[in-house]
């Protein structure tokens, strides 16, 4: 085949699509929503931290922090809620405090750390990865009693069927979390660094909106002359 | 071009009326891209949403010293770059649409573009929907226009083999 002719079959491929029909009136009509929204869940929650990291996040007030060390944890903390609800974040860098927790907890919770962003799993997906595969309903009351929702994405985990299951804040709240991971890519890249971070990464603050790239994968960030961070280690992720 | 600019301030200060207009240049051309990179006029649709509310919301941000039709164009395949990731890594390679189109003439086609790479096909989408310049592309991905090319071409050769293999041309 020659080049021209592919380039004749591209051509009438990609000729543009006719009329964009009611695309303004949803768009200003999901603006308003979104402002409506904007209640934000952030303000409900409260978050308590140890030196060693956060150990529980609730709708009540909790024990404020006892130390500098737990004090800072639970800034950040809230600095990385904050972003990941307005959809900057993919990934929490900060880490979690599960010493509280009985073994068979902190198995089904680091089980459901492993769901990657934007994904969900059954249940019974979440009793096999912990070697319990008959242990489905004990799964579902340790995810229930999940000390530190969001962090460890307890929403991410679903019914067999597709089913949204219970959820500490409510099944509208854990609705929501789900389309808002929907919404929020994982790789972005600068254009004038050329670096391919997570999204979330300290290096993504400081980088305009107009510097800001999108990508599938790193490979595909790789491609185009795109190298990963080393701070946020996007291939690893 | 001074003309859209300053439609874009309008949109910026929330002027629906500007934001209508807006969608009503752009709408067609948008959806042609994101059609061709997604494979459904739903899918599509989804995104060109998503796209535009983030240009609503974002108007803002908006720097006269792009053309409004490439900072558009940036954003909705930033959009539609983070839907085909989200299929990637469902169905572990092959990233078929969510709720593909009935088929077509251009079935043979849409399989053989399945086969190009993200970045190669994104730029592919681009230049045929809208035969933006190498130097739009390269502003719109963030990259050289040396990269633009190879990555054009590269694309269209994977093309070129997969449609002969397919037999559709």
């Amino acid at each position: 085949m020659k080049t021209d002719s592919v380039d004749e079959i591209l051509k009438r491929y990609f000729q543009p699509d006719t009329g964009a029909g009611d695309l303004a009136r949803q768009v200003l009509r999901a603006a308003r929503e979104s402002a409506r929204e904007s209640g934000r869940l952030l303000d409900k929650i409260s978050i308590q931290t140890t030196p060693r990291g956060v150990s529980l996040i609730r709708a009540e007030r909790l024990e404020k922090p006892a130390t500098a060390a737990a004090r800072r944890l639970a800034e950040q903390a809230r600095e990385e809620l904050a972003e990941y609800f307005e959809g900057k974040r993919a990934f929490f860098s900060v880490p979690v405090d599960l010493s509280e927790a009985p073994d068979f907890q902190r198995k089904v919770l680091a089980a459901a750390r492993r769901i990657p962003f934007g994904e969900v799993r059954p249940y019974a997906w979440v009793a096999q990865r912990i070697g319990h595969p008959r242990a489905v309903r004990a799964v579902g009351t340790a995810l229930g009693r999940n000390p530190v929702p969001f962090i460890v994405p307890c929403h991410r985990v679903l019914q067999t069927g597709g089913g949204l299951g219970g959820y500490l804040f409510g099944t509208d709240v854990k609705s929501r979390l789900l389309s808002l991971e929907r919404t929020t890519p994982v790789y972005e890249g600068c254009t004038s660094t050329h670096i391919v971070c997570r999204v979330g990464c300290v290096h993504g603050r400081h980088m305009r909106p107009d510097n800001r790239v999108v990508f599938a994968s790193v490979e595909d960030a790789r491609s185009i002359g795109y190298r990963p961070c080393k701070v946020c280690k996007p291939q690893a992720a | 071009m001074d003309e859209e600019r300053r439609l874009m301030g309008r949109v910026a200060r929330g002027d629906e009326a500007a934001f209508t207009e807006l969608v009503g240049r752009y709408g067609g051309r948008l959806l042609g891209v994101a059609r061709r990179l997604l494979g459904s006029r739903a899918d599509a649709e989804d995104a060109v949403q998503r796209a535009l509310l983030q240009c609503y919301l974002g108007a803002g941000t908006y720097r006269p010293e792009w053309a409004v039709s490439t900072w558009l164009y940036r954003i909705l395949t930033n959009v539609c770059v983070d839907e085909l990731r989200r299929r990637k890594s469902r169905s572990g390679e092959l990233e078929l649409p969510a709720r593909p189109d009935p088929p077509g003439e251009h079935l043979d086609l849409r399989r053989a573009l399945g086969r190009v790479p993200t970045e190669a096909r994104v730029l592919l989408a681009l230049r045929y929907v809208d035969g933006l310049s190498y130097g739009e592309l390269a502003r719109i991905r963030g990259i050289s226009i040396n990269t633009v090319k190879s990555q054009l071409q590269r694309g269209k050769s994977l093309l070129k083999s997969a449609l002969t293999k397919g037999g559709a041309a």
